[in-house]
């Protein structure tokens, strides 16, 4: 390892729409380190690697490579510097063969290209690093692991200096783990930097050779191996500092039992049971990618699943989006642009979409109903600007929000799922959010929250529970929880006493 | 290797290839091309002319251009993306090479002919691309821009070639044995654009642009590149088919382009079927043409009109890419296009 970082970060900072996710960051890594990177929700990792790789532009600071400054100005740029990144959401060619998506960009040979030589050298590989999968088999078909397994392996080919690997584990088993981590040793002993984000504190214990803590968008501490521990990490990562969300759930459960969950089970979850009351505010957190988000998955019917539901006591079944819209579970994703709204249609027609038959009249519908309608709803939840006939696109991440919420009001959902209900919402605007779902809650609605902040946990559950490696490893009041407690449990995947 | 891993959830995903019989794989793989053999046989039943030497040759040359404009349009659905213009550069080609000979000889204009159509792909390629249209958007508007331009250039009268001009007309009419140069041609640019899109890194790029370009993106391909060489070379292929069909007839005609259009997108579409692979590709898109081309001369032999031809290729059509569709169903469908 010689002295000069082969990438430095220096008073690194970056603002979105006037507040800052990062504030003069200050960081080296080392040719040929695994470099952690730990950090609360929101804390700036994502914000910190997406300026590595040339997603994001900085507001004001420094990258410098090997000494000198660089620009980073696309990922395709930041792959010319030697910088690449295997983000959580892998893509792989679906027609095309596990080999040739290994190779994909860097084949051998110049115009002509050998089928052979290109599933040989997968194949080489794929047994380098002990992944038994035939490189000959098409990539469609693939499970989620084994896709992840194939992305990793094409960094095996391609010559980076440095590597961001963003909870690379979220999608793994455990043996399949123990390939990627075999794989960093091998990356590491080329000289290669790794920089490896998760929330599990095991495993970055077990490879890290030093973890970097951001905290509220500024470095807490670089901890070199031997220091890296549950109370250290904990206790950096907090900010104390940062003025806790006045927002308390108080408690609007109400005796009778509205939702019961038996046995609900995906391919990435064991089963799971539990009964929700009406106005109780459920929140289940764990690692992104643990399993968490399978239960809200499930429960909007968008992915196969087993196991019984009872809604008021009546059996539903939710098979399909459309089954659980009848049934009165409202899933509000955490991908709002792609997965809940209509961004070049009007607030007004995002927000009836559900309605529209209840606003019918003589088989039409009458754009004046649609306005008022919305309108309505827009008052309600304090949607700015409110304006219903503007199109959604323009608003902001928090209104957005507040527009997909306003989109099952109408229809008298009683479950409502969220996801990450705060993710990518200006920080105004949570507290809003925050009171649009306790609204619900004192109506009388079942809510789930799904969320990896703990903080939105804390504030807005009656009972929290964590899922972690697909399976329930904790739940209890929200009163027998501590932040510090929460944290520990989600990172490590165990229940600790806080006696 | 210690802990060689057999990716525990790759169980189930297996089991499901498994299971599948072997006649369901069987009707996947060769169900378009048993389909067309069975046709063929059955034409063959039902009339004496119909499987003998010289109308196979028929066939083939009478389905020339359709397969010089249907390989070429392969090339841009491969990049998932849509050509229209390719009748009309059809056309503009073949306007182009006539209008030429004359001023600067045969040979000359082939090359000027084929660097026109080059440039109307690279325009295609470019606004796609950097200009950010959508391609429908794109080629629906180059074509009623080369129509209006063919059109007003000729005043709407055809284009002769003048018949002392022996060597250009003998790329359509010329014969090596009893097979026409053009079905040489034909067959020769299909050789080699089968071996760039499956042995070379032009096929292999464009094929993963048109499949997933997010993951080509962050694999560090060009994908700007790859759509606009898909482009280029649809264009060149319609060139090609321009210059042939200008010797074939030894005129050039303002209109009728059009129509290679619609047959080549059910040529390609048809073609995606064949081997199983539901994706286009070039040898799939010959077998495609072909089998147009084979039923019309049958269903006019045995004495079919000409609207029981066009009924027969859109129900197979539909068929073909509906079974397709069934046999390699994927669980979410929310692909409309």
């Amino acid at each position: 390892m010689s002295d000069q970082p082969l990438v430095e970060m220096r008073g690194l900072e970056k603002e979105f729409a006037g507040s800052k996710a990062l504030r003069g960051v200050d960081i080296a890594f080392h040719r040929g380190e695994v470099h952690g990177l730990l950090g609360e929700n929101g804390a700036g990792k994502s914000t910190l690697i997406k300026i590595l790789t040339g997603v994001y532009a900085p507001t004001a600071g420094q990258i410098l490579l090997d000494g000198s400054p660089v620009r980073i100005h696309s990922p395709l740029d930041a792959r010319r510097h030697g910088l690449g990144a295997v983000y959580q959401d892998a893509e792989l060619v679906a027609s095309f063969t596990i080999g040739q998506n290994i190779l994909l960009g860097n084949e051998p040979g110049h115009v002509v290209l050998s089928d052979r030589a290109i599933h040989d050298e997968a194949a080489r590989i794929l047994n380098e690093i002990g992944v038994a999968l035939d490189p000959r088999r098409s990539a469609a078909g693939l499970s989620a692991a084994q896709m992840q397994l194939v992305t990793l392996a094409t960094l095996f080919h391609r010559r980076y200096k440095l590597i961001v690997l963003d909870e690379p584990t979220a999608r793994l088993s455990g043996v399949e783990s123990e390939v990627l981590f075999r794989l960093i040793a091998r990356l590491r002993g080329e000289g290669i930097t790794i920089v490896y984000i998760s929330h599990r504190l095991r495993e970055v214990q077990e490879i890290c050779d030093r973890a970097t803590i951001l905290r509220g968008g500024l470095v807490s501490a670089t901890l070199e191996r031997g220091e890296i521990t549950e109370e250290r990490v904990t206790q950096l990562m907090v900010d104390r500092s940062r003025t806790d969300l006045e927002t308390y759930n108080d408690g609007h459960a109400r005796p009778e039992v509205l939702l019961e969950i038996d046995g609900l089970q995906t391919d990435l979850l064991a089963p799971l049971s539990l009964t929700v009351r009406a106005g109780e505010v459920i929140g289940i957190t764990g690692p992104v990618g643990g399993g968490m988000e399978q239960v809200a998955h499930a429960l909007g019917g968008v992915t196969r699943h087993g196991g019984h539901l009872r809604l008021r006591g009546r059996a539903v079944d939710v098979a399909d989006p459309v089954a659980a819209r009848r049934a009165g579970i409202a899933l509000i994703p955490e991908d709002r642009r792609k997965q809940a709204l209509f961004p070049a249609l009007s607030v007004a027609d995002n927000i009836c979409l559900p309605v529209l038959r209840s606003l019918r009249r003589l088989a039409m519908i009458g754009s004046r109903e649609k306005l008022a309608f919305a309108d309505g709803v827009m008052e309600r939840l304090a949607v700015r600007p409110r304006n219903a006939a503007a199109q959604v696109r323009f608003f902001s991440g928090g209104n957005q929000q507040k527009v997909v919420i306003g989109k099952w009001m109408g229809t008298k959902a009683s479950v409502y799922v969220f996801v990450e209900p705060t993710s990518g919402v200006d920080i105004g605007a949570i507290k809003e959010i925050y009171d649009i779902i306790l609204h619900l809650a004192r109506d009388g609605a079942a809510i789930i929250v799904v969320s990896s902040s703990l903080r939105e946990i804390l504030a807005l559950s009656d009972r929290v529970l964590v899922i972690h490696d697909g399976a329930l490893v904790s739940e209890a009041p929200k009163a027998a929880w501590t932040y510090d407690a929460l944290l520990a449990v989600t990172m490590q995947g165990r229940h600790r006493r806080t006696a | 290797m210690a802990g060689t891993v057999a990716a525990g959830a790759s169980a189930e995903p297996k089991a499901e290839q498994k299971t599948e019989s072997p006649a369901l794989r069987l009707l996947r793989r060769w169900g378009t091309i048993i389909v067309l053999l069975a046709t063929a046989v059955g034409f063959a039943l039902a009339s004496p002319y119909f499987a003998t030497i010289s109308n196979a040759n028929n066939i083939l040359f009478s389905m020339i251009v359709s397969a010089l404009v249907s390989m070429g349009l392969t090339w841009v659905v491969m990049a998932g993306s849509f050509d229209l213009s390719v009748g009309l550069t059809v056309t503009t080609s073949s306007i182009v090479v006539a209008f030429l000979i004359p001023l600067v000889g045969p040979w000359a204009a082939i090359v000027l002919a084929l660097a026109s159509a080059c440039v109307i792909g690279l325009a295609n390629g470019l606004l796609v691309t950097y200009g950010r249209l959508s391609g429908i958007v794109v080629t629906l508007g180059v074509m009623f821009v080369l129509d209006g331009i063919n059109v007003f250039a000729t005043g709407g009268y055809q284009v002769a070639v003048s018949y002392s001009e022996s060597a250009f007309l003998y790329i359509g009419q010329g014969k090596l044995g009893f097979i026409g140069v053009p079905v040489i041609i034909m067959l020769v640019i299909f050789v080699l654009a089968q071996l760039l899109a499956t042995r070379t890194r032009v096929g292999h790029y464009v094929a993963a642009v048109g499949d997933n370009p997010m993951a080509a993106f962050y694999s560090g391909i060009n994908v700007y590149r790859w759509v606009i060489v898909s482009f280029v070379l649809s264009a060149l292929m319609s060139g090609v088919a321009g210059i042939i069909l200008t010797s074939i007839s030894s005129s050039a005609q303002p209109v009728g382009g059009q129509g290679y259009l619609l047959e080549a997108f059910a040529a390609v579409f048809l073609g995606a079927t064949v081997l199983g692979k539901g994706k286009p590709h070039i040898l799939g898109t010959l077998i495609g043409v072909l089998f147009l081309y084979l039923v019309n001369s049958g269903m006019n032999m045995v004495g079919f009109p000409f609207a029981a031809r066009q009924l027969f290729a859109g129900l197979v059509l539909i068929i073909a890419v509906g079974a397709n569709a069934a046999l390699n169903r994927e669980e979410l469908h929310l692909k409309f296009i």
